[in-house]
This record gives structure tokens, C-alpha cells and sequence, in this order.
């Protein structure tokens, strides 16, 4: 449930932070928005990737149907990758890896801040 | 535990984002570029969808209102002058930003700073040849002569600098983002550069060429391989044209020995072979309409995004259409309400060399006549993206920079040469187009012209009151016959430039009894001129192809001038093909394929259509001869020159068993039977080649036209194998890289009719579906509506933006 939360407010925060804000703004933003929504280590990992990715993967597209540019072709072949279909999910992959780890490193982050439960029996 | 796994993930995740933001190589940071807010994919939006309504630009006295017609040409109306060009810089960088500064850093040696240690010999080159010198004093000459221009050029940079400070990173052209790296502000003297820099594009010299093969074959053998004077010559100015004023005596001195070594220096890089352009005005007495009609098509390197951008410029006073140069105040070529003005390149021996005795090694002072004159040193810090700088001492003497010295392209320790050059003094060609873009008539245009210097350019004139004119227009140095030609003695002041020729006795004519006034890069006059005028690329063919067409054509209209720029008709093939199939004789008839592609050549009727295969077949044949003849002239070590196409078909039509044919290293004495079919072997072998491999050898998938993006590496930015006709000598001079880069054509009656088209588009942005929409235009001859607007027109609007 969390993850699919913190995957939505992701997507959220790219769509409205990104365009004034640089990809690593968005990154800290994730790992904040992961500490806060406190999903497992992988649904941090997860959300905060698919998140991001998604929105990328979403954006490239729309950009791709709405101008009908030939520029992701051509940059495709510019750096060896064939057509603008591969740079779409190679960004997508990008975007993924970058939301992820930044998901995942929220979680361990507020791991860390979270106290040992005191009144345990430890032996 | 915990403390090491997020530290741990807190690394890997930091490492991540760095990697991402960090070039690898010659790869730019990928975050960034893949960004699809902020990096590449923002460039596919092309601009009628980044439309705005209102801009702020500061420094404007009144708003300024820019209409764009579907093509995106923009229409400025602007209350004055100054913030007139004010918007044009701001237009311009809009569409063209990284190009114009793409072209001024080449022209400033600055290539290093962008792509590293590769381009280091290329800025050093550049450099040398001073340049960014001349840019400097053509800044002085501004400052100490017409503030009132400089001024101009300051609100155009001013224009530019607003639009790079409101620049946002998703709009930044892609090449910024591919190449990482950010503009800088723009500058007046960078718009003065670019006019030096289309110099360094049009001007050459073959001064040490010709300084070897004196060496080698002798004056007497130089002279008749290569005569100054064509046998056929169908100058510019018509030959009956009377000289009607005095010369200036220039005396050639008694006993000069010119430096008689052999030179093995590379020499400079010269305009590129193809490089040249068309321009002619015929009277309203020879037109259907009774108006004059003007047409212009300048031929260059077909680059990406074009090195022309078309807009229309208006003021209550003043509204002038055509090309400008993103960089340049004003229209370069193209027309107002009164006239309409072309331009093609004046070539001539603009840049000579002087060899230079240095006192000692310290290269502090070097011999003069009977003294020693001081050296001035310029040190020449280029800048290396990825390394430190590479410091380059550069020695001025007062002829200009020592360009090959012991430490530049020359094997040799002592050899050191200065460059005399007339981009080196101060000049304004930038005030030439400021005027004419506002000249009414004859006078006007008289007036403009004056003040230009460099490139020396052939500027073709009509008006709407009926006159048409042409006139030779540059700074050309007074010399005696012969003196430029070799490399001189610099030591030795008797072999100075003897003054130049005034710009009242520079070669031109108004209204000639003929009917028509043209220009194709040929000999400017016949020999009745009283200057010595020597270059050794002088066209043959495009002029005298034109000068015929325009003497037999009456009734003239606009679709007839469109038919002529378009037309792909080869002299050269028509003088040529029966000189080599006569010498050809019988032999190889017993060859099938050889049979196949001389019946192929016999039923060719010599036009380079895109579909005709004789024309393929002929330029292979023809350069493989002319390859074969000169074989062994061009195995010298030392760089020289091959005597032109003309002159080889000539010797091999009118004396074919001359001693020139002969090849010393072959037994007996060959003939120029003996090199055509030399030539038709190679053919026989080439075709066996390209048919196997490709197949169709159709004109046009042969020579795979191609317009290059500016950075060659950027191959996908290109269009490629563009199908069109003509090539090298013929009208529409469009061959694999080079070409008509601008055709225009306008009707001078009550209401001025243009048409325009160039092999491009407005957007300099590749992802923009203006970026190269006018090239299926242009390669099948056709043109796009170049009209005037007037600012209430509201037909074929793309949008509207209000600058203020």
C-alpha cells in the first residue's frame, strides 16, 4: 500500500518539480518523500523508481506524439542506438535507476534515525 | 548495521547521480541530455508551439512587432533603426543562436574550446591567417569613423545578450547540450568577425603553387598551361563597355628576382572547388511585363542549418526582404520597395606572400631594404577543452603575420612568409548593407558600395524606376602585370602593392545597350580594362552558358529566370565529350559494357538532370582523363596546382600531340589519344565497381548531394543524398557538397514580386519541423513566396509576437 502511495507522489513531484528543478533536486525530493511515506527498504527501492521512470517514460512519449519531431530518431542514430524508441526506454531506464535508488536510500535513511526499542530484553 | 546500510546506499545512490552528470569522454552527461524536461526531448518542440505573445526586451524607445508567415519567416516592424537590428539579434539568436556562435569561435581559432586537443592545428591555422587581427582594426576603423554604425552593431549584440540571459536550459539548441557547453555573450566584434570570416570563405590565393611550377616547367610552359587570359572570354562587364577615366600608372620595376625555391609547405586551405554563384538583372526591354527582373543565387557549402536566414526588416521609412547572415546587421542579399541587389563572389588576388629575412633567430627585427624593421609579436593563447592552454607567438611585420614559419607547416627552418591581405586593414562592409537595405536608386547603391572592401563581391542592381547595373566591388590592390602571382621578396620594396584602385575605376556598368547585366565568377572585363586583374579560378562555362540563354531570350518572365537558375545544362560535357570520343577512336568497341556506355554518352543530350546517367558516366571519363594528363606534373613533392578543366580540353582538342601529353617515365610518346583512353579504362573500372555495389548510376545517386550539419560527426542532423540535378560549371551548381545555398528572383514593376528559396529551413533546431522543410523545395527547383508583408497583412500567419 505504501509503495503504491509513494509511487504516486513521485510521479507528482517529477511532474511539478522537474521542470523548474534539476534531476538531482527531484532525486533528494524522492529520498524525503521516501523517509516520510516509510515504505521496506524495496518498496522504496520500487516506488521511487517507477515512479520516476514511469513519468519520463511518460514524458518522452507525449513529447514524441504531440510534437512528431524527428529529433529522437536522429539523436538515436547520432549515438549509436538505432532509432528514437530505444532512447525512450533508455531514459525510461535512467529515470528508474535515479527514482530507486533515491527511494531506497529515503528508506534507509529514516532506518537509521529509528531507535532501538529500549524496553526489550536483550539477554 | 543500520548506519552502514544507508551510508552504503547513500553512496551508491551519490556515485549514481554523479556518474549520470559527468561527461565520459567525448559521451556529454546523460542525466542532463536525457532529462526529458530539461535536455534533448525539449528540442523537439518546434517553435510556432513555443509561441509567446510578448517578450520583454529592454532598451527598446518603441514596442516592436514580429510576424511570422507560415515558413517562419519573421516580418519585424520597429519604429527606427536602432531597435529594428535591436530585434533582429534577438530574432535571429531565437532561431540561430548556436550556429552564430558556432561560426564566430571557428572564425576566432576558438574550435578547441569546444571539442579538445583535435582542432588545435585548425585554431592555429585560423589564427595565423590574423583574422581575428583584421576583426580588430575593422573594429578601430568603427570607433575612430562611424560611431553611428558601431552603435547599430551594439543594439543588435544587445538583442542577442537579452535573448542568452532569458535563455532556459529545456530551450537551449541541442548542440549546447551535445557538445556541453553554454553560450557567452554575443558582441559587436563578433559581428564584425563574421564578415572576415566569410572572406577567409571566398578568398584564395595560389601564390606558392605558382611559385613551384614556375620552378618546375619554366615561365614559358607556366604561361601556356595557365594563361591569365581566356582564349574564350565573356567577361561581366560587356566588352564594349568604354573605360572613361585615367588610370593610375603602374610601373614594374626593372631587375626583380622573385624568391626561386621549391616550397614544401602545405598550403593554406582554399575556397572550396564549386564555390561561387550566379547573379543577373535583365532590362524591362527584354521582359514580358516591361519590368526588370533580378535573380541571385550564391553557391557555398550546403551546411545545416543554412548559413542563410530569411527575414523582412521594417521601419516607417524603410522595409527591405531577403537573406541575412545570423551574425550580420541587415539584408545581405535581397530587395525593398525600390531595388533589389545580389551578390556573387569577385575573385581575384587579393592575398599575397612575402618572404621574410629575419636579422637573427630572436625574429625581433627583419630586412627591409637597407634596414632592419622592428617585428611585432602576438601571442595567441588557444584555449583546449580537457588540457591547458597552447600558446602560439605569431610575427607581425608590416605586411601582415608570418603565417609558416619553423614552427607551422613547414619542414624548412628558415622559411618563414608573411601574409599581405586586405582583410587586414580596417574597413566597413557592415555600413555597405546597412545602406543598401535603404537605397532607392542607382546613387544609393553607388554610395553603399563604396564602403565595401572584402570579400570583393560582383553586386548586381535593378530598380523599379527601370535601371539595371553591376558593379566589380572591393579593395583591390594596384599592381603590374604579374606581381602577386609568386611568392615575393619581401626584403625588397619595390615589390609593395602599388597603391589600390580607386573605387570610381573598379569595373562596372549601368544600363548596358545588351539588355541584361550577369555575373558567374568569370574574368570581370575583357582586356581593354587598363589594371591588372589575375585570380586562377576564373569560371568558364556558368557565364558564358548564361551570357548566351539571356542574349537569346526576349519576353522574359519571372518562371523563365526560375527555369535558368535551375538549369542543368553542362557546357563543359558539350565542348568536351566530342573531343574525347573522337580521340577514343575504336577502341575497347569490341567490350560490350563499353559499347553500352558510349551509346549511353551518344544519346545524352548533355543536361545533369538527377535521372540522366550520361552525365555520370561523362564526369568519371573526363576527371579520370584529366587525372591521367597531369598524373605526373602532380607527383611533385612540392605543392602545385592542376591547370584548369578548360585549358586541358582546349590543349586536347586543338593540339593533342603536344609535348605536354607526353610522359617522360613511359616509353615512346604519348599522345592525348593515350590519356582519354587511359581515362576510359578507369571508367570501365569504376562502373564495374559502382554497379556491383550500388547499382544505379543515375546523376543523382551518384553524387549524393548532401547538406552537412555544421559539426560533420553529427551525421543524422544532415540530409543526405538529396535528389537534384546539375554539379560543378553549370548553371545550377549544385554537386555533393556544394551549391546554390540561396535562389532568389525579383520582378521590379509597380509592385514588387519575390520568390525565395534556400536548402534549409528558419530553424537552426534539428528537432524543429522548420529545420529543413524547404529543402524538397528548393531540390526540385521550386520557390516559396518571397513577397513583401505589410504589417496588417493577416494571411498566412503563423503567429504573432510583440517585443517590448
Amino acid at each position: 500500500m505504501r509503495f503504491i502511495f509513494l509511487t504516486i507522489l513521485t510521479a507528482i513531484l517529477v511532474v511539478f518539480l522537474n521542470p523548474v528543478a534539476p534531476f538531482w533536486m527531484v532525486m533528494i525530493g524522492i529520498a524525503f518523500l521516501a523517509a516520510l511515506i516509510y515504505p521496506n527498504g524495496f518498496g522504496g527501492f520500487l516506488g521511487g523508481g517507477l515512479g520516476m521512470g514511469l513519468t519520463w517514460l511518460g514524458l518522452c512519449i507525449y513529447l514524441g506524439i504531440t510534437t512528431g519531431s524527428s529529433l529522437p530518431d536522429r539523436m538515436g542514430e547520432l549515438m549509436g542506438l538505432g532509432s528514437g524508441v530505444t532512447l525512450i526506454a533508455i531514459t525510461g531506464v535512467v529515470g528508474f535507476l535515479l527514482g530507486a535508488f533515491s527511494g531506497w536510500t529515503g528508506v534507509s535513511f529514516r532506518n537509521m534515525l529509528l531507535k532501538n526499542p529500549e524496553d526489550v530484553y536483550q539477554g | 548495521m543500520k548506519y552502514f546500510s544507508f551510508f552504503f546506499v547513500l553512496a551508491i545512490t551519490a556515485a549514481l547521480a554523479v556518474a549520470v552528470s559527468i561527461p565520459l569522454g567525448e559521451i556529454p552527461p546523460i542525466a542532463p541530455l536525457l532529462d526529458p524536461n530539461h535536455g534533448f526531448w525539449q528540442n523537439s518542440i518546434s517553435e510556432d508551439q513555443l509561441a509567446i505573445e510578448e517578450i520583454d526586451l529592454e532598451n527598446l524607445s518603441a514596442p516592436v512587432e514580429v510576424v511570422y508567415d507560415q515558413n517562419l519567416i519573421p516580418h519585424i516592424f520597429a519604429q527606427n533603426e536602432a531597435d529594428l537590428y535591436r530585434a533582429q539579434g534577438y530574432v535571429t539568436a531565437q532561431h540561430r543562436l548556436w550556429q552564430m556562435e558556432f561560426q564566430t569561435m571557428a572564425a576566432a581559432g576558438r574550435i578547441s574550446e569546444i571539442v579538445g586537443p583535435i582542432a588545435i592545428e585548425l585554431d592555429r591555422m585560423t589564427r595565423r591567417k590574423g583574422l581575428a587581427y583584421g576583426a580588430e582594426l575593422g573594429m578601430k576603423y568603427l570607433q575612430e569613423n562611424d560611431p553611428e554604425t558601431l552603435a547599430l552593431i551594439e543594439a543588435y549584440a544587445d538583442g542577442v545578450n537579452q535573448y542568452i540571459s532569458q535563455l532556459e536550459e529545456a530551450q537551449l539548441p541541442v548542440e549546447y547540450k551535445i557538445l556541453n557547453y553554454r553560450p557567452e555573450p554575443w558582441s559587436a566584434f563578433k559581428s564584425v568577425l563574421l564578415l572576415k570570416y566569410m572572406s577567409d570563405m571566398l578568398v584564395g590565393d595560389r601564390d606558392l603553387e605558382f611559385t613551384n611550377l614556375r620552378k618546375i616547367l619554366g615561365q614559358a610552359k607556366l604561361d601556356k598551361l595557365y594563361p591569365d587570359f581566356p582564349t574564350e572570354n565573356d567577361p561581366i562587364i560587356e566588352a564594349e563597355r568604354i573605360w572613361d577615366f585615367t588610370a593610375i600608372p603602374v610601373a614594374k620595376p626593372d631587375s626583380i628576382s622573385y624568391p626561386d625555391d621549391l616550397i614544401i609547405a602545405e598550403p593554406l586551405p582554399q575556397p572550396e572547388e564549386g564555390t561561387g554563384s550566379n547573379n543577373w538583372a535583365v532590362a524591362g526591354k527584354k521582359t514580358k511585363n516591361g519590368n526588370p527582373i533580378l535573380a541571385n543565387d550564391p553557391h557555398l557549402s550546403l551546411n545545416l542549418p543554412s548559413l542563410w536566414y530569411a527575414m523582412q526588416l521594417s521601419t516607417p521609412d524603410l522595409t527591405v526582404k531577403g537573406a541575412t547572415l545570423p551574425g550580420a546587421l541587415g539584408v545581405i542579399s535581397g530587395f525593398n520597395d525600390d531595388i533589389a541587389w545580389g551578390v556573387t563572389n569577385a575573385t581575384r588576388d587579393t592575398r599575397d606572400w612575402y618572404k621574410i629575412t629575419f636579422q637573427d633567430d630572436s625574429r625581433k627585427s627583419y630586412k627591409y631594404g637597407a634596414e632592419w624593421r622592428q617585428a611585432n609579436f602576438r601571442i595567441e593563447e588557444i584555449k583546449v577543452k580537457g588540457q591547458d592552454p597552447f600558446m602560439d607567438t605569431v610575427v607581425y611585420t608590416h605586411y601582415g603575420p608570418v603565417v609558416y614559419d619553423r614552427t607551422f607547416k613547414s619542414e624548412r627552418q628558415d622559411l618563414n612568409f608573411a601574409l599581405k591581405w586586405t582583410v587586414h586593414e580596417g574597413a566597413n562592409e557592415q555600413k555597405t548593407f546597412l545602406l543598401m537595405n535603404k537605397a532607392r536608386n542607382h546613387n544609393d547603391y553607388n554610395a553603399a558600395l563604396d564602403h565595401y572592401a572584402a570579400p570583393a563581391q560582383n553586386f548586381v542592381f535593378a530598380s523599379a524606376s527601370g535601371d539595371i547595373a553591376m558593379r566589380v566591388q572591393g579593395k583591390f590592390p594596384l599592381k603590374w602585370p604579374g606581381q602577386g602571382k609568386f611568392l615575393m621578396d619581401g626584403a625588397d620594396p619595390r615589390l609593395e602593392w602599388q597603391g589600390y584602385i580607386p573605387n570610381s575605376q573598379n569595373a562596372s556598368t549601368l544600363n548596358p545597350e545588351r539588355g541584361f547585366v550577369s555575373s558567374a565568377n568569370q574574368y570581370p572585363t575583357d582586356a581593354s580594362y587598363p589594371y591588372y586583374v589575375f585570380d586562377n579560378s576564373f569560371e568558364q562555362y556558368r557565364n558564358r552558358r548564361l551570357n548566351r540563354k539571356l542574349r537569346e531570350m526576349e519576353q522574359i518572365t519571372v518562371e523563365d529566370m526560375m527555369a535558368l537558375q535551375f538549369d542543368d545544362y553542362n557546357l563543359q560535357a558539350s565542348e568536351a565529350l566530342p573531343v574525347l570520343t573522337t580521340l577514343l577512336g575504336t577502341y575497347k568497341s569490341d567490350s560490350p559494357e563499353a559499347e553500352r556506355y558510349l551509346q549511353e554518352l551518344k544519346s545524352w543530350d548533355f543536361f545533369a538532370d538527377p535521372n540522366q546517367k550520361g552525365q555520370t558516366l561523362y564526369s568519371i571519363w573526363s576527371a579520370e582523363t584529366m587525372e591521367s594528363v597531369w598524373r605526373e606534373l602532380l607527383d611533385s613533392k612540392a605543392p602545385i596546382l592542376r591547370p584548369s578543366s578548360y585549358r586541358t580540353i582546349e590543349l586536347m582538342a586543338t593540339a593533342p600531340s603536344d609535348s605536354i601529353f607526353d610522359v617522360a617515365s613511359f616509353e615512346g610518346v604519348e599522345t592525348a589519344e593515350c590519356h582519354v583512353r587511359a581515362g576510359f579504362d578507369s571508367l570501365l573500372v569504376k562502373m564495374a565497381e559502382w554497379e556491383a555495389e550500388e547499382g544505379d548510376y543515375a546523376w543523382a545517386n551518384f553524387k549524393k548531394t548532401t547538406i552537412q550539419h555544421l559539426v560533420p560527426n553529427f551525421k543524422s542532423f544532415s540530409a543526405t543524398n538529396v535528389y537534384t540535378g546539375g554539379g560543378s560549371g553549370i548553371l545550377n551548381a549544385t554537386g555533393s557538397r556544394h551549391g546554390a545555398s540561396w535562389r532568389m528572383i525579383v520582378e521590379l514593376g509597380s509592385e514588387i514580386k519575390a520568390f525565395g528559396v534556400y536548402p534549409g529551413g528558419q530553424s537552426g533546431n534539428p528537432g524543429s519541423r522548420f529545420y529543413e522543410n524547404f529543402v524538397p523545395i528548393w531540390a526540385a527547383g521550386e520557390y516559396l513566396d518571397f513577397d513583401l508583408r505589410a504589417q496588417q497583412n493577416a494571411e498566412n500567419v503563423l503567429f504573432k509576437t510583440t517585443l517590448k
